[in-house]
Formats: structure tokens, sequence, C-alpha cells
């Protein structure tokens, strides 16, 4: 018990670089290749999304409407990639949509788009969750309750369903959809943030830093995040993955994203509408191609940090 | 065996189920901003109209009289005629004609689903870091990335555009027509309004081979999400009770490793995967609405969105109801399968 | 826990404990009800809005909870194993989410109650 407690105050001193590297987390994820792979896809991911930001549309490239509004009498509208077409490899390379539209630029914004309100998605449901679940673990019995079982209950709705019942009652927007999902994913956070601070309130040292007069939530805080950073980081990262697609399919169906804009979720339906019964496949193809892969890296990373972090999972039958 | 009480007091749970759903609908539409006599009348309606269609529909009523006249009404299903969608049609029939279909695909995704998805499970764990095993869960990894509104719109390109192999939407083919009944010894009985149970019902082979192919792609759709979702399940829930101690004394009498996997592991293992059966039939729901909108199929689920999208509340409040009804009627279905698998639970 | 449809007396002991349970969160309701009720009136809302907007916060709590408390005895075993497998730990158990949500579905009722009878007595609407 004593020696339990000198380490974990040495732990607790130390760097949190010092503590990423020295974890058995780390480590078990470097290993797992699968992984590996889904932290290079979501990398290369980011990188398109500001070389999209910087060079296609944003300051140093086109301006953003040349992405948003028809572009008919500049240029072929349903255009095949120019390789297709036999006009080289680098003419349209994805193709143009119904208006005309570079379907390749389009497609790399869209990059920039779901990652962006990814992470605002993502970043709220954070936030909220790390909030709500300090709050349960904190002053536990009434609001430990009524906080989790609020929770539990949003958790058990379908997410996509819920959404849409949210964009029913409060209108069609990217904002709603965004607040609605926000909605979706806390729980998942809170649920997780309050099992790390129960752990950390059964502590000494949080007993004795209170006992000091520090008694308020934010120490709870302090103390809480760096010891529910893995479950957190990995929640994040298998929610990111999700929310990438259910705004994806939001605007897919109509309430999310403006028409017009060049997201996935919109691109895909475009293509659904103009390319789907006469052959247009490139409409459809290109942008989903960009979803199912950023989605399925974030999905390949999330997984390997689960296993990271549940060795259990890596034991052998025979 | 499964009691008639366990079964009893299943359902007694559906009078709550609704009974709250009901409460959260109201709620939320009067809290909502908007006044739906506005959506009936038009905006451009002059506040006389307004006044009169609210008097009809009993708006101008406290809240908590229209609250006990919406439960009432609730009770017998009956939400009163749909604004817009299905203009001066009670919703009760528009979700009566429509729920077969979108039940019908649902049921023949989760078959596919649970068909390949369970067995593939059982491999990947039994086969545990081979690489079967690596190939399954980058399967199912991959299945669940893809999303259905990409998925689809592809399948529909190759086997229906381009090799001309499958038809690209709706239910069955424009020739057909199906009559509203059936005849069976003389009687004359409702048909089911599920394509591929009605034309077997009718002896129309031809339209039933017409509504299988059009009914195909769009399974296949929700039943790669499915499998991917519950092969995982299945993978890491047989590794848990493989795990268990009674397995390794098993193993240690001499047996063969997998024969005593599949023998004593899989009844066990079964267990909490068909518990998520039920909870995830609310995302196959989901999944249903999507893929009812790319393949044009007219069920609840494209209903729903153009519902939606033109803020016919009557049609939304009487969908969502359907919806719960269908999850809690789902897991009650769940719970009693769960009950045969593991005796223990009735008590 | 006895099964409460297994005698009449284990029914009735079920009861006795589920309503006084409802009971109490009921009055907190009702009084909550009562002050969001009055507090709508004083910032000048009329009286149809205000009684419309407190009954049906009240009616969205008690469909809540409601809701939920069916569906934590339905779906509890369910819920539980799902988590196990596909969300990191938990401690969810259907017993505490069962009395948690009695509260809160009681809470709304008492709510609703306390504007109606307000609204229609006091306001005479």
């Amino acid at each position: 018990m004593a020696a339990d407690t000198r380490t974990r105050t040495a732990a607790s001193s130390r760097g949190l670089f010092d503590r990423l590297r020295a974890s058995p987390f780390l480590s078990n994820l470097l290993s797992n290749r699968l992984a590996v792979a889904g932290l290079g896809i979501i990398f290369a991911m980011v990188v398109v999304a500001l070389y999209a930001r910087l060079f296609v549309a944003g300051p140093f490239g086109a301006p953003l409407s040349d992405l948003t509004s028809s572009q008919l009498g500049n240029a072929q509208n349903k255009a095949p990639p120019g390789w297709l077409a036999g006009q080289g490899l680098l003419t349209d390379i994805f193709g143009t949509d119904a208006q005309a539209r570079d379907i390749y630029e389009r497609t790399l914004y869209g990059a920039w788009l779901a990652l962006k309100w990814g992470t605002v998605t993502v970043g709220l449901s954070t936030v909220l969750g790390v909030g709500l679940g300090t709050l349960a673990a904190y002053y536990g019995d009434v609001t430990d309750n009524v906080i989790m079982r609020t929770m539990d209950v949003l958790l058990a709705f379908p997410s996509l369903l819920l959404a849409l019942a949210l964009v029913a009652i409060f209108g069609a927007s990217l904002g709603n959809a965004v607040i609605a999902l926000v909605l979706v994913y806390t729980p998942r956070f809170a649920r997780v943030v309050r099992g790390a601070a129960l752990k950390v309130l059964e502590d000494e040292y949080v007993d004795a830093t209170v006992a000091l007069g520090a008694s308020d939530p934010r120490v709870l805080v302090k103390h809480v995040l760096p010891n529910s950073l893995a479950p957190i980081t990995v929640q994040s990262t298998l929610n990111f993955g999700l929310a990438i697609i259910d705004l994806a399919a939001l605007s897919f169906l109509g309430f999310g994203a403006a028409p017009g804009t060049p997201s996935w979720g919109i691109m895909l339906s475009e293509g659904v509408n103009n390319g789907l019964l006469t052959g247009q496949w490139w409409l459809s193809f290109f942008p989903g191609l960009f979803l199912a892969v950023t989605v399925l890296g974030f999905n390949l990373l999330g997984d390997g940090m689960r296993d990271a972090l549940d060795p259990r999972m890596r034991e052998t039958v025979d | 065996m499964v009691s008639k009480r366990f079964v009893v007091k299943r359902l007694l749970l559906l009078v709550p189920v609704l009974f709250g759903v009901a409460s959260l609908v109201f709620a939320i539409l009067h809290l909502a901003p908007g006044d739906p006599a506005k959506v009936i009348v038009g905006q451009r309606a002059s506040t006389a109209q307004v006044q009169q269609v609210r008097t009809e529909l009993g708006l101008n009523d406290p809240i908590w009289i229209q609250y006990v006249r919406f439960l009432g009404d609730a009770v017998v299903f009956d939400f009163g005629n749909s604004y817009q969608i299905a203009r001066g049609t009670p919703v009760r029939e528009v979700l009566v004609e429509r729920l077969p279909v979108t039940i019908e695909l649902a049921l023949y995704g989760q078959v596919l689903g649970i068909l390949f998805g369970i067995p593939l499970g059982i491999l990947s764990a039994v086969k545990q870091d081979s690489i079967t095993d690596h190939l399954t869960r980058v399967g199912a990894l991959a299945g669940i990335s893809v999303p259905i509104f990409w998925s689809g719109p592809l399948l529909i390109l190759l086997f229906a555009t381009s090799l001309g192999w499958l038809p690209t939407s709706g239910r069955i083919g424009t020739a057909f027509f199906l009559p509203d009944t059936w005849t069976l010894l003389g009687t004359e009985l409702p048909l089911t309004g599920m394509v591929t149970v009605d034309t077997l019902l009718l002896g129309n082979w031809e339209a039933f081979v017409s509504a299988v192919q059009h009914l195909f792609l769009p399974a296949v759709v929700i039943g790669i999400y499915s499998m991917a979702l519950l092969s995982r399940m299945m993978r890491s829930s047989m590794l848990e009770v493989v795990r268990q101690d009674y397995m390794r004394t098993a193993r240690a009498k001499g047996q063969g490793a997998k024969i005593t996997v599949l023998k004593h592991g899989l009844r066990n293992a079964l267990i909490p995967v068909i518990t998520v059966i039920g909870i995830q039939f609310g995302t196959l729901l989901g999944g249903a609405v999507l893929t009812e909108t790319i393949f044009g199929i007219g069920g609840i689920g494209t209903m729903l969105v153009a519902a939606i999208g033109a803020t016919d509340y009557p049609l939304v409040q009487g969908t969502v109801l359907t919806f719960a009804l269908l999850f809690t009627l789902v897991n009650l279905g769940v719970d009693i399968t769960y009950s045969y698998l593991d005796p223990r639970i009735q008590q | 826990m006895s099964d409460p449809l297994g005698s009449t007396a284990a029914l009735r002991r079920y009861l006795r404990d589920g309503l006084g349970l409802l009971a109490r969160s009921a009055l907190v309701g009702a009084a909550l009800g009562a002050v969001l009720l009055l507090g709508l009136l004083a910032t000048g809302e009329s009286e149809r809005a205000a009684s419309t907007t407190a009954f049906a916060l009240g009616a969205l709590v008690f469909g809540f909870g409601t809701l939920s408390w069916s569906g934590s005895v339905l779906l509890g075993g369910s819920v539980e194993s799902a988590q196990r497998f596909l969300d990191t730990n938990t401690d969810w158990t259907e017993a505490d989410s069962r009395r948690a949500m009695a509260r809160v579905a009681g809470a709304g009722l008492g709510a609703m109650l306390a504007v109606a009878v307000l609204g229609s007595v006091v306001a005479g609407l």
C-alpha cells in the first residue's frame, strides 16, 4: 500500500510526456500494425484537409465560390475523369459533377469540412462529458443518479434516429445537426470520465488536496484529466469516425449542410440524384471513398487503442 | 420453457413505454417553436383562418385537456390526419400501409447479418491471431466504416446501372399489380404488405422473383453493416467465454481445443450477442431510413424524412410511436429467445 | 428482490413502496411546477403561454422518466451486456436506474398536476 502510494505520487509528479512514454499503452499501440495504419490515414487526411483549405480554396487558392456555385458555362458537366477519357492523368482527375464543378477539388475540401465539424462535435461532447462526469462523481448521490441515468437513456437511443428527431424539432441546419450529435455523444464521455473520477477520488492524494482547502471540482478536473486521458482519447477517436459518418448521413438526407456545400454527404446525395441511373459513378465514388477511408482510419486507431488499454483482449486461446 | 407470466410481464411494460414516448412527443411538440395551424393553412393565411384551424384542432383548449385528449387518441393509435405528405389521409392508414415495407427490409437485412456475422465471429475467435482472424476483423471494421449511402449507390451503379442484373429501385417490377386480398380455401384474407410474402401467398412466382431481385441489394447493404457489428461482438464474447475457468478445465481433460470451444462456449457466448441484436435494432431502423432513401423504397423511413422536411407533425408523432413500439416488441422477442438460452434469467 | 407478481402480499408491498417514492417526488415536482408557472407569469407571459410551457416541461420530465423506467426494466440485462462488450467499463445497474427514474417520473407528474390545478383554479382557464 505504502509503496503503491509512493509510486503513484512519483508518477503524478513526472511530466505528461514521460508518463505517456513509460506507459504500456503507447508501446502496445505502436506494436499494433492496424492502429499505426489508422494513424497514418488520419495524418494523411489532416494534410489533405489543410492543403485543401489553404491551396484549393482559401487564402492562397481559388475563392470558395468556385467550389460551391455552378460552373456551367466554363466547363463540361458530368465529365468523366480525364484518365478515362484519354486526356491524360491530371486533367479532371475525379471528373466533374452535374454543375461542372471539379469533383477533385470539392472532395479535397470535403476533408477539411469533415475534420472541422468532426472536431467541433467531438470537442464539445468531450468538454460536456468531462464536466458532467466529473460533477456526477464529485457530488455523488442524487446528482450522480440524475446525471448518469439521463446519460444512460440518451445512450440507449440510436444516434441517427435521435439526431433526426432533434432536427425535426429545431429545424434542419448544420448547427442543429452538430448540437443533436453532441447530445448523442456526450453520454459516452460522461461515463468514461465518471469512472476515472471515482477511481481518483478513492486515492489519497485527492483527499489530501481537498483537506488543504481546495474543495471544488476544479481540483478533480486537474487530477481526473491526466488519469482519464487514455480512455477519453479512445472514445474521442471512435466517436470521431461516428461523428463524420452521422454528419454526412444527416447532410445526405437533407438535414445538415446546405445544398451546394462541398461536404461529402451533400456530394453523395447529389451523386445519387444526378448520376445513379445514368451511370456517372465518379459523382458518388470519390467523395464516398474519402469518407469511408477517413472513418476507417479513426476506427482502426480507436480499435487498436482499446486493445492497448485492455490487454486481456490480446490473450490467445491456446 | 418460457413461462407465460414472463411474457405477460414484458408485454405489460409496453404500456409505460408508449405512455412515456407519447408524453415526450407531446411535450416536445408544444415546446417547439412554430404553430402547427400555420403549417396546414400556409404561412400567408390570414389570422382568422389560422384561428379557425386552431379551434378545429383543439389547440385553443387548455394544455392539460389537450394532453388527456392526445393520450386517449394515442391509445387507439389515432394521430389525426397528415398535414402535408399524405394530405388529409389518417396517419394510422399511412402507417399501416408503409410499416410492412420497412419491417420486410429490416428483417432480411438482419437475417443476412446474423447468418454471416455470427459464424464469422466464431471463426475469428477460434482462429485468434491467424490470417483469417485479421482479415475478418479488418473486414468487420471496414463494414462499419463504409457508410450505407456510399455502398448503396455503388452497388446500384455496378449491378443495376452497368451490368443490368438487378433493378435500380422500387420494390417490385412495374408490370406486376398485386391485389389487396388473397384467397385461402374460399375465404378472402388481407395481404401482409410485404411483397416477398404476398407474391408467394398469391402463388405468383414471377412476381416473387421480381420482388426478391428488388429487395436483394437493399437487404445486402443493411446486412453488411449488421454483419460487421455482430461478428465483432461474437468474437469478443467468444474470447471472454473461452478464458473462463471451466473452459480451461474442459481443455485440460484432453478434448480438442476447437471442439471444446464450440461445444461449451457457443451457447454462453451467444447470450450477450443476442441481447445486442435487440438493442441494435434501433440502429438498423436508422439504416433503413437511409437505405429506403437510396433505393426509392416507400417505407416508413422515406416517409419520416419527408414528414420532417415538411413539418408534418401528426405523421412524425405516429412514426416515432411506431418506432418505439417496434423497438419494444423486438426486444421482447429477444428477451424470450434469451431466456430459452439461459434458463436462469427467468428467476 | 422478490417478484412483485409472485404473491398478493409481494405486490402490495411493491406498490406501497413504489407509491410512497412516487408521492414524495411528486410533491417536490409540484412545488417546482408551481414556482415555474408563477415565475413565467411574473415575467409577463400570457396565462396560456405560461401554462403551456410549464405543463409541457412537466410532461417532458414525466415522459422521460416513464420511458426510462420501463426501458431500464425491459433492457436492463441487454444494456449491461452491451456496455460490457461495446463500451468501456461501467457500473450501470437496473435497480439504480429504475429507482432514479421513478423519482424523475414522479416529479414530472407532480409538476403537471400542479400546473393544471393552479392554471384552472387561479387563472380560470
